[in-house]
């Protein structure tokens, strides 16, 4: 797996679902990756802002590491672990 | 047979999160289930094991082990850079999921917590049922396993959940303590330490059940007021009581360390660093409300020795420069030149700023105070990278973004 420490901004298309945010695909480098399934939740205070993150894994089972920055507000893709060897993943 | 609970009678369940560093990896990317994970800082730096999974262990790594040895004992493992901040999340999410159970909940550490149940619990089955469901509870929730202990007491608690692992489920009173505990050595009893150990073996005691019927003179004589407690603990009685959540305990002290990327005889990066952890500690200080009179550093080398050298200042303080005043002059003191691995800087003898000694509020140095408190105000707002004291810029360049929180902007690659 090649693990890659991020700061790209994304966009994540979104449902709230039981007053939960659940990130369902994102565009990242002109792809669009598909959100299989939400593997894990936290949150992280800078400063005054709660900072939200996900792990998620797509499709292709790789698995990314989203933080929603209520800031912006704006989401951030700040990890991602990928199969290098993988095509077409997402 | 059930064991039915006398009235006013309390059951403490020790909730011991399963390797959870690692487990936390594995359970936030599904192809790490069922590896070797080893938690760690920077994999492409050294440093040392945070935490290794129970696929890891086999090949004889274990926490503290430094990474370089990890990688010769277990070469196939997932070197996995560790995330604290998501640790401590998941362990408060934790703690709230406790809460749902019983108001009567000590978080001991990141990975452990005492619950206390009473009231109408009726049994050891029920208090066990409970303990079941709960372990349902976090795993599907959080996709992590746990394992509990439960007792009579804290001690009996703690030492159950250690009897089986992962996923273990032990329910002990006094009397299965004793079954359980007195054949083992005494070093399996709670707080008996390796020196501990040797002094006991000198008198002859080898097993918990040796303590246990050692004279209590005898063991007074040689340890002093510990010596009866000792002996009370190896008959798996404990009164030590549970410290709800809610209540708080008020700490001690409070430190920082950090391993350096390499080993770092360069006196300009030594001080940055000190600079650094002398003002993240007195940040701690402010925004949890004490003051420190006793500083220390800890200074370890390349040869793992490692000293700990602490002076005692006029007054107590929160403030970084007078933390990193005594910590440099220690330093300076007490370094010989050689290549350092790992500095720490701690304060202790802790007051709280309310209600303790006030002397640093009569301070002349009004100015640096207000500086201080504007400080304070940005990080409270922005983030505590959002600023550093400028001697350590050097420093923080040197080590990315670990461990002091996050610069944006930084991209790396690595082979996981």
């Amino acid at each position: 797996m090649t693990f890659e420490s991020l700061s790209d901004p994304v966009d994540v298309l979104t449902a709230f679902v039981d007053g939960r945010i659940q990130p369902l695909r994102f565009r990242w480098q002109g792809r669009v990756v598909r959100v299989r399934r939400v593997t894990g939740e936290w949150n992280r205070r800078e400063g005054s802002t709660l900072m939200r993150y996900f792990s998620v894994e797509s499709h292709g089972a790789d698995t990314y590491e989203l933080c929603y920055d209520p800031r912006g507000p704006r989401w951030i893709l700040s990890r991602a672990w990928s199969a290098s060897s993988r095509k077409g993943r997402g | 047979m059930e064991r039915v609970l006398e009235k006013g009678e309390r059951m403490i369940l020790l909730v011991d999160m399963d390797a959870f560093f690692a487990s936390v990896e594995q359970a936030h990317h599904p192809h790490l289930r069922g590896q070797p994970v080893i938690v760690c800082g920077d994999p492409s730096r050294r440093g040392v094991v945070t935490a290794a999974s129970y696929e890891a262990r086999p090949s004889g790594v274990h926490a503290g082990m430094p990474l370089q040895e990890a990688r010769r004992l277990c070469p196939e493992a997932h070197y996995v850079e560790g995330n604290p901040e998501k640790y401590v999340a998941i362990s408060l999410a934790l703690l709230k999921l406790y809460l749902t159970i019983t108001p009567d909940v000590e978080p001991f550490s990141v990975d452990e917590a005492f619950l206390a149940l009473g009231g109408s619990l009726g049994s050891m089955d029920e208090a066990t049922a409970i303990a079941t469901d709960l372990q349902v509870a976090i795993e599907a929730r959080f996709g992590l396993s746990a394992s509990i202990g439960i007792g009579p007491s804290k001690l009996v608690a703690k030492m159950a959940a250690a009897l089986e692992k992962p996923r273990g489920l032990v329910a002990l009173d006094e009397e299965g303590f004793r079954r359980a505990f007195w054949p083992t050595n005494v070093q399996t009893l709670w707080g008996v330490g390796p020196k501990l150990t040797e002094r006991l073996g000198a008198l002859g005691i080898a097993t918990v059940g040796d303590l246990a019927h050692a004279p209590a003179e005898a063991l007074e004589a040689a340890f002093g007021i510990i010596g009866p407690q000792l002996r009370e603990a190896a008959w798996g009685r404990d009164e030590t009581p549970l410290v709800p959540y809610h209540e708080g305990v008020d700490a001690k002290s409070m430190g920082h360390e950090v391993t350096l990327p390499e080993d770092c005889d360069d006196p300009a990066f030594l001080e940055g660093t000190l600079l650094r952890l002398s003002d993240q500690v007195a940040r701690r200080l402010r925004s949890e409300g004490y003051l420190g009179r006793t500083v220390a550093v800890k200074l370890r080398d390349k040869r793992f020795t490692t000293r700990i050298r602490q002076r005692v200042l006029p007054d107590f303080t929160a403030d970084h420069r007078a933390v990193f005043d005594a910590a440099k002059t220690l330093w300076r003191e007490n370094w010989n030149g050689e290549a350092l691995r790992l500095v720490g800087v701690t304060v202790s003898s802790l007051e709280r700023a309310s209600s303790g000694d006030q002397t640093e509020l009569f301070t002349p140095d009004r100015r640096a105070e207000r500086l201080r408190e504007a400080m304070d105000q940005v990080r409270d707002k922005l983030g505590e990278a959002s600023l550093v004291p400028a001697g350590a810029l050097t420093h923080r360049r040197r080590l990315g973004h670990v461990p002091f929180g996050p610069v944006t902007g930084l991209r790396r690659k690595d082979r996981a």
